[in-house]
Parts: structure tokens; C-alpha cells; sequence
């Protein structure tokens, strides 16, 4: 199980010219946790997705707030937790095929979908006034040392 | 070397739109403008040769997908080609492959448009 203090925080400013930065760092979490190669680049991407929809929606692109990214290892797994203010999420739990937003002429909508096939759980809560996103990956079993 | 360039050409009223290195929402806007800019001077049928793009996040394939059905109502359509394998498993993911032509490389996307 995961320990209930972070291994690395890293608090960002709500500036999508950081997602680069923190697909980065995210990469190389994963890579000293030895993640299979075709994971690293995903678990990086739900990231982005993640601090992308926290940007856009809960800040909406307002530059100067903050975004804190906490990164939890456990045998075999990797939490990571990020805590924002703002908007709270309003999600759909239902999935929306793309053919659909493709007929809706949509540019938005396939984030958290992406969160959700890449990692193995997803979830969002509010509390007094701070939101938090929270995603778990484990290692297939076959893939833990 | 900047995070994200573009590039484009037009042949045979076919556009074939470069993007390298690393799309994501910072650099989406640009990108959005070139399949407009596409549009607007009504060259429809658009291939993004993704050779060199390194990354893709949503908010790029949120515009591939965004534009999509105005293109195909006006006999158009968006390939692509030269997609490397890190980025093709996430155009996978998504559904992408279920609906748009990868070609294999640029000959092979200007050829499916002639």
C-alpha cells in the first residue's frame, strides 16, 4: 500500500507552458519505478490530462494559481495526487464515443477518458474548497520484480 | 529547439501539415490555426505526417477530431501517416484508428487521396 506521506510534491503555477515540465518529471518517476517502456509515455500523458483539465476548467487559464502534484510509490504502484482550488470538476461518468464528438464537432472530451483507460482508477472529490485528483497504476503482475 | 513546430505544403490540392516535437494544450492554438487556415483557402483534404511528433495530449487530437465532420460533409478528409508507435498507441486508445486512414508514409496518404 501506498505510505501516507508523499515521496516528491511539486507545486506548479496554472500555466499550460509547464505541462511539458511536468510530463517530464512524471516520466522519469515512472522510469526509476521500472514501469514497463510502453507505460512510461501514458502515465505521463494522464498527467498532462489531468493538470490540462485543472488549467482549462477549474482555473480557466487563470496564470497565477497554484496546482500541488504529489507523487506516492508503493511496491509495484504508483499514486499521484493533485490538489487545486478553483472550479470544482463536474464530470460525466459516462463515456462518450469519439464518433460521437466527432459529430458534435467537439474539441474537448476525450481527457478523462484518457485518465481512465490509461490508469487503473480515477477519482475526483471536493473539500472545503480544494479539489483533489487522484490516479493509481499498478504494475501488470507479471511486470513487478 | 523549440517544444513544438509546424510546418505545411500544399500539393496537388492536397496539404500535408508537419508537426514536430511535442503538441500538447500550450501549443494547440497554432495547430488549430493551420487546419483553418486549410480550410479557409478550401484545401480539404489534409494529411498530418506525424514523422516527427514526439507527443500528442488531447487537446491536439481535439482538434483532428473537431473539424472532422465539417471536412468529410465537404468531400474532404483528414489521414495521416509516419506515426511512430509511442503516438499511434495513444491515437489507439482513443478510437482514432477505428476512424481515420494511417498510411504508412506520404506516398502512400497523397496516393489514397488521388
Amino acid at each position: 500500500m501506498f505510505k501516507g506521506e508523499a515521496d516528491l510534491i511539486i507545486t506548479i503555477p496554472s500555466s499550460t507552458e509547464l505541462l511539458k515540465m511536468v510530463v517530464e518529471l512524471t516520466r522519469h518517476v515512472v522510469e526509476i519505478l521500472e514501469f514497463p517502456g510502453k507505460e512510461i509515455q501514458k502515465i505521463a500523458l494522464a498527467v498532462d490530462e489531468a493538470i490540462t483539465n485543472v488549467i482549462k476548467h477549474s482555473y480557466r487559464y487563470e496564470r497565477d494559481r497554484d496546482i500541488r502534484i504529489e507523487f506516492f510509490t508503493a511496491p509495484g504502484g504508483l499514486k499521484i495526487r493533485i490538489v487545486y482550488a478553483g472550479i470544482a470538476p463536474d464530470l460525466d461518468p459516462a463515456t462518450v464515443s469519439v464518433e460521437r464528438l466527432i459529430k458534435q464537432k467537439r474539441k474537448g472530451g476525450l481527457g478523462v477518458q484518457l485518465m481512465r483507460k490509461i490508469m487503473d482508477s480515477v477519482e475526483y472529490s471536493s473539500r472545503n474548497g480544494l479539489n483533489t485528483c487522484e490516479m493509481i497504476k499498478w504494475k501488470k503482475r507479471e511486470a513487478v520484480s | 529547439m523549440k517544444n513544438f513546430q509546424l510546418r505545411s505544403r500544399i500539393q496537388d490540392q492536397v496539404a500535408v501539415i508537419y508537426p514536430r516535437g511535442h503538441l500538447d494544450a500550450h501549443h494547440v492554438e497554432r495547430f488549430e490555426k493551420e487546419i483553418q487556415r486549410m480550410m479557409e483557402n478550401r484545401v480539404l483534404r489534409i494529411i498530418i505526417n506525424c514523422e516527427n511528433l514526439d507527443y500528442i495530449s488531447s487537446a491536439g487530437m481535439g482538434i483532428i477530431m473537431g473539424y472532422l465532420d465539417e471536412i468529410r460533409e465537404k468531400s474532404g478528409d483528414i489521414k495521416l501517416c509516419c506515426v511512430n508507435n509511442q503516438v499511434y498507441d495513444i491515437f489507439e486508445l482513443v478510437g482514432f484508428t477505428d476512424i481515420y486512414d494511417f498510411l504508412r508514409d506520404e506516398p502512400a496518404a497523397m496516393k489514397a487521396f488521388a
